[in-house]
């Protein structure tokens, strides 16, 4: 690292002097810089000058009543250092930072979508979740949000218009890939524009599933939060869970018990287990190799059956609660975790030695979708995409929550940044994760599994972060002194991958696109929510 | 040649129609058991013992489906496409001594070899139109990749299936089956593997089953057909894998000939035909199982750069091998 947060934190104050109007903390000792409008580009030109591969975490709109605070959150020095900004509610504008740092491309949308902010200079200010025939000047994130009078669908709804145009002006075909294809599990859309059989541009177009569960986050309880974030995705439920839950316990200043905190070692790594297997089966189905499809999944279901017998499911584990975990594991449980870990090592040196040596899979993976080092880092993405590429980051070591603190592991990573490296990423992850459950239940601490909390929460605000299988998952929540939460945050993994796939699909042959677009773990029910 | 019952029985029960139909399904089912057992899994179960009768209830049942002919179709080419292509591979199957003889007694030719190539490669064809006179996107790429692919490996299958030929000193597949007291696949194992593999992409099964990519191009060229007409053009692709595999035995494996113990020859003929093909048949599942899906370019490179030279150069050591064990006088 070429600086520490403090260094940055001094640089920024001789840069800015007067516009900062108050740095504090976001819990748990995150520091939150208050500039003046305007100042924030300058402010993220230092934290880029201090630590060149600093890039957006997300950005967080909050509507305060008369004004709408946004928070950058940046993440520098392996931590995340939050910009604020406070806009007035009528005609709130600011300027972009996409062109500082292009990942931010997203999140600006995003906001814009929701909280009708416009970021002057962005390149491409259309809707990003909001359906195109969505009522102008109605932003469901306000406070003062009322469910407008929905326009019947009509045969010329915007929608629909992207897919009229078969060939555009430049001479190239349109194909639509998507809402429904059989290569996408969810239902997202992506317009390739391709010259031959070669994909020269890739427009994506999300938000088909997005439930508002933000919003709906706000007119719940904590409690009721804890099942709802878990619905965010199915297969990495236990990691909303935690993340969710670790925020709110540090806005109310508690600890989970030791026993706890190393139980919810084992059910994320357990999540993680699962969640890269059913990847690299699926991986397989998408280059026509249905045997490893089978065989992966078989290997996967033995997992399964570990969570069920821990949680009570198999797949949403409802395991996390505020404060600890909801149930105990039995001491009987143990050896048979242990040889079931064993037997995993054991698959997954086959299943290395398969992708190392298997010559069809390297033809359809090997050089494929190729993501340098540098455009992850400019694109800011994150997980086993971020560290294909070479980029040696993981929430788990950088910012260890759970009991990642005390137990050993490797951060893998592979320099190729092609579609085999980022499957070959989760594959030894897959080994890593089997260590780590292996020595949590060595080190399994006695004592209680839970602590009761109260249900009211104090006012505060802090942000909360988890590597998810499919990266770094970012939580923001603010409480105002009640039992509901007033804003609820969630920045999913997928969500800052899909600026990768739209550079790594640039110059592919349009029958590797859906081998190297499952190579993301693309999961559009978390990106929309 | 009369109308007699013998003949009826010969074309229509054994070893003509009925005999293909079913045997084309317990094949299927015999892929489809291998494919699961690999694969991990049970495969069919329930129809019948074993499930040996669910490529049966599958045909029934989609017979009994709804037919839906989409709007914009070339509606006469559509229709006829997929009983045509069934049609030619089942009559291609009349040439093809299975009880030692054909279908049609003495219908034999100096030359069947290549009508039966040929007729292939025009049920192939017929596939092609299939996709394409669908007018969907995913069907014209199917179709396309049909085409491209059976361009490309219709000229390494015609090639090697001389080198049999050669050796036999025959183009007709009954003499070439008949003139192997030990198998072409032993005397000359270079062709057998290079025959093989090209059988593996004719029959368009992995690693080359790039026309049914179904990630990308959902069903390929058979998208927009439902009902019967599906029916039809899956049983014609699996009579066509039958077929594939029907051709390596006559021509590398010794046809249905084998030893002879007592009662009927044509039994014991039968017996070893149907023995030999599933061996076949079980090696090209397998060959599916362990391979994951190539793309278009990889498999045109592979056939035009490496295919189609070591075809060729093969066809020449089996030449240079004929003369030296048999001289021309």
């Amino acid at each position: 690292m070429p600086t520490s947060i403090n260094g940055i934190l001094k640089a920024l104050g001789d840069a800015l002097g007067g516009k900062i109007l108050q740095t504090g903390t976001l819990r748990p000792e995150k520091v939150l810089v208050q500039v003046d409008v305007g100042a924030h580009r300058d402010a993220i030109k230092v934290i880029l000058k201090q630590d060149e591969n600093a890039g957006v975490s997300a950005i967080t709109g909050v509507d305060l009543g008369k004004t709408i605070k946004l928070l950058y959150h940046i993440r520098a020095c392996n931590t995340i250092i939050t910009i604020g900004v406070e806009l007035p509610k009528e005609n709130a504008k600011i300027e972009s930072i996409t062109d500082l740092i292009s990942g931010a491309n997203f999140h600006e949308r995003e906001v814009s979508d929701f909280f009708g902010v416009t970021f002057e200079g962005h390149p491409n200010p259309k809707r990003l979740i909001l359906p195109e025939d969505w009522p102008e000047n109605v932003f469901p994130l306000r406070k003062d949000f009322t469910a407008p009078n929905f326009p019947s669908k009509t045969e010329n709804s915007g929608a629909l218009k992207d897919n009229e145009q078969v060939s555009g002006d430049d001479g190239l075909v349109k194909i639509v890939l998507g809402p429904q294809h059989p290569a996408l599990i969810e239902p997202e859309k992506f317009i390739l524009k391709v010259d031959g059989e070669i994909v020269k541009e890739v427009k994506p177009r999300i938000g088909y599933v997005h439930r508002g569960i933000e919003k709906a986050a706000e007119s719940r309880t904590y409690l009721q939060d804890i099942y709802l974030v878990e619905r965010i995705c199915g297969i990495c439920n236990a990691c909303h869970a935690a993340c969710f839950c670790q925020t709110v316990e540090a806005i109310m200043g508690v600890d989970a018990p030791p026993r706890a905190r190393y139980l919810r070692t084992i059910i994320l790594e357990l999540n993680r287990i699962h969640s890269h297997m059913l990847l690299l089966g699926h991986a397989g189905f998408e280059i026509g190799y249905e045997t490893l499809f089978h065989y992966m999944w078989r290997d996967r279901e033995r997992i399964l059956d570990i969570m069920e017998e821990l949680t009570g499911n198999r797949i949403i584990a409802s395991f996390i609660t505020i404060g600890g975990v909801r149930r105990d594991l039995k001491e009987e449980m143990i050896p048979r975790i242990k040889a079931e870990m064993e037997a995993l090592r054991e698959r997954m040196k086959f299943y290395k030695e398969l992708f190392e040596n298997d010559s069809t899979i390297k033809m359809r993976t090997k050089n494929v979708g190729v993501l340098s080092k540098q455009d992850a880092l400019k694109l800011c993405v994150v997980g086993p995409v971020a560290r294909g590429s070479g980029v040696n980051m993981d929430v788990r070591r950088d910012e260890p929550y759970a009991a990642y603190n005390e137990i050993p592991f490797r951060v893998i990573t592979y320099d190729y940044g092609d579609s085999w490296a980022r499957l070959m990423v989760r594959l030894d992850e897959v080994v890593e994760s089997a260590n780590i459950i292996q020595y949590a239940l060595e080190h399994l601490p006695s004592g209680p599994y839970r602590v009761r909390v109260p249900r009211i929460v104090p006012a505060g605000e802090a942000i909360g972060r988890v590597e998810a299988p499919r990266g770094e998952l970012f939580y923001y929540v603010k409480s105002n002194g009640t039992a509901y939460p007033e804003r609820v945050k969630v920045r999913t993994p997928t969500f800052a991958n899909i600026l990768a796939f739209v550079k790594i699909a640039e110059g592919i042959n349009i029958a590797d696109v859906p081998a190297s677009f499952i190579s993301l773990d693309p999961c559009f029910s978390c990106t929309d929510r | 040649m009369s109308l007699d019952s013998g003949f009826l029985f010969r074309v229509l029960i054994f070893p003509g129609f009925a005999f293909i139909l079913f045997f084309t399904m317990f094949c299927d089912w015999v892929e489809r058991k291998i494919e699961a057992r690999v694969q991990n899994r049970m495969g069919p179960t329930y129809t019948g013992p074993a499930g040996i009768l669910q490529p049966l209830a599958d045909f029934v049942k989609l017979l009994t489906k709804e037919d839906i002919v989409p709007f914009n179709v070339k509606n006469f080419i559509f229709k006829l496409v997929p009983i045509l292509s069934f049609s030619i591979f089942v009559f291609a199957f009349a040439f093809l001594p299975i009880d030692g003889a054909n279908a049609i007694l003495n219908s034999n030719f100096e030359g069947d070899l290549i009508l039966v190539l040929t007729l292939i490669s025009i049920a192939n064809f017929f596939l092609f139109l299939s996709g394409w006179s669908s007018t969907n996107p995913y069907s014209a790429t199917g179709a396309a990749r049909v085409l491209t692919q059976f361009l490309g490996y219709d000229i390494p299958l015609f090639i090697l299936a001389l080198a049999p030929a050669f050796l036999a000193r025959s183009l007709s597949i009954l003499r070439i089956a008949a003139s192997q007291p030990l198998p072409f696949a032993l005397v000359i194992p270079w062709v057998f593997v290079l025959f093989m593999i090209t059988l593996q992409a004719e029959l368009e099964k992995d690693p080359f089953d790039i026309p049914h990519a179904e990630t990308e191009i959902v069903g390929g060229y058979e998208t927009e057909y439902t009902g019967r007409r599906l029916a039809f053009l899956k049983l014609a692709k699996d009579v066509q894998i039958v077929l594939g595999a029907a051709i390596a035995v006559e021509l590398f494996l010794g046809g249905p000939y084998g030893p002879v113990f007592y009662g009927s020859p044509a039994f014991w003929c039968a017996l070893w035909f149907v023995l030999k093909l599933l061996v076949v048949v079980v090696f090209t599942e397998y060959l599916t199982c362990v391979f994951a899906r190539l793309r278009i370019d990889q498999v045109l490179v592979i056939n035009w750069k490496v295919l189609l030279p070591l075809s060729l150069l093969s066809l020449v050591a089996t030449v240079g091998l004929g003369l030296w064990l048999n001289p021309l006088r």
